[in-house]
């Protein structure tokens, strides 16, 4: 986490200055969409698309929230102090922590896993932020700054790819995206929210 | 970007965390199928639109060759050997 959290404030200084990519990482903690945004910017992507992406790219949490929530025992003030740590990589913890854990202890061992993985992880994105906007990984980064973000989002792909289908409605956001490209290229940036859910309403689950 | 568009994000990324948490009973389950098949699309569209310049342009050759060393290690799902895939495929593209 913190190792992207350098990547993130070196790729960020540019486009957003120092004090907004360290507000950015303390407010948002989220480092698919600060990389997302930090790339729209650099296309320069108005203000509305920027929002649509936010949006749409948090609908997972709506997901990971309810999963979370039938494990959890504590009161609705505590649980939207958890929620600010609920990310893709304390999910996975949290869910795991619950899952090992005497069925009597699921709902404190996810809570506390959620808890104490949510502050360590934010630590280090906060670390590696202050980092890279110190120019900790700028040499690394400026070198390679136009393959980072591919990479970087091909490998979220991957990752939040748990289904034959969902690889099959990535390939066809990808090629939809293309065709926005190079036929309608005002649109270029605007395509990622327009194909991310247009491939994912049709159809079942396989 | 603005501190208020910041703001406006932080809180929009807060409400998504908490709205489930906190607020709303469990999504139908039509309705979490249809929510889990949305970020692999995004992040894959994502991939494609900051590849492509303007037209459809491809990138140079380093950078093709990090996409490509990174989809070669799509199949291990694991976010760290998508970013080895992508510094050997850029290092790659530097020699061709």
């Amino acid at each position: 986490m913190a190792v992207f959290g350098t990547l993130y404030g070196a790729a960020a200084r540019g486009a957003l200055g120092v004090p907004l990519t360290l507000a950015s990482s303390v407010l948002v903690y989220s480092g698919a969409l600060q990389f997302a945004l930090v790339a729209l910017l650099g296309a320069g992507t108005a203000t509305l698309p920027l929002l649509l992406i936010a949006l749409v790219l948090n609908l997972r949490h709506l997901v990971l929230g309810a999963a979370l929530r039938s494990r959890f025992e504590s009161g609705p003030i505590r649980r939207a102090l958890l929620a600010f740590f609920l990310v893709d990589e304390t999910f996975g913890f949290a869910i795991a922590a619950g899952n090992a854990a005497e069925p009597a202890a699921v709902g404190r061992s996810t809570e506390r896993t959620l808890l104490v993985a949510g502050l360590t992880l934010y630590a280090a994105w906060l670390l590696g932020t202050l980092v890279g906007v110190l120019g900790g990984g700028l040499t690394a980064v400026e070198s390679v700054a136009g393959a980072i973000f591919p990479v970087l989002f091909i490998g979220l792909a991957a990752l939040a790819a748990t289904r034959r289908s969902h690889v099959v409605r990535a390939l066809a956001a990808a090629g939809l995206t293309a065709a926005v490209a190079i036929w309608l290229p005002g649109l270029r940036m605007l395509a990622p929210v327009i194909a991310g859910v247009l491939v994912a309403l049709p159809g079942r689950e396989r | 970007m603005s501190a208020l568009v910041v703001v406006v994000i932080a809180l929009i990324t807060y409400a998504s965390r908490a709205a489930a948490v906190v607020l709303l009973p469990r999504p139908s389950a039509r309705f979490e199928a249809v929510l889990s098949r949305i970020p692999a699309a995004i992040f894959a569209s994502l991939a494609t639109a900051t590849l492509l310049g303007e037209g459809g342009a491809l990138p140079a050759a380093p950078v093709l060759g990090a996409a490509a060393g990174a989809l070669l290690a799509t199949p291990a799902r694991s976010l760290l050997l998508c970013l080895i895939g992508g510094a050997i495929g850029y290092a790659a593209g530097l020699f061709l």
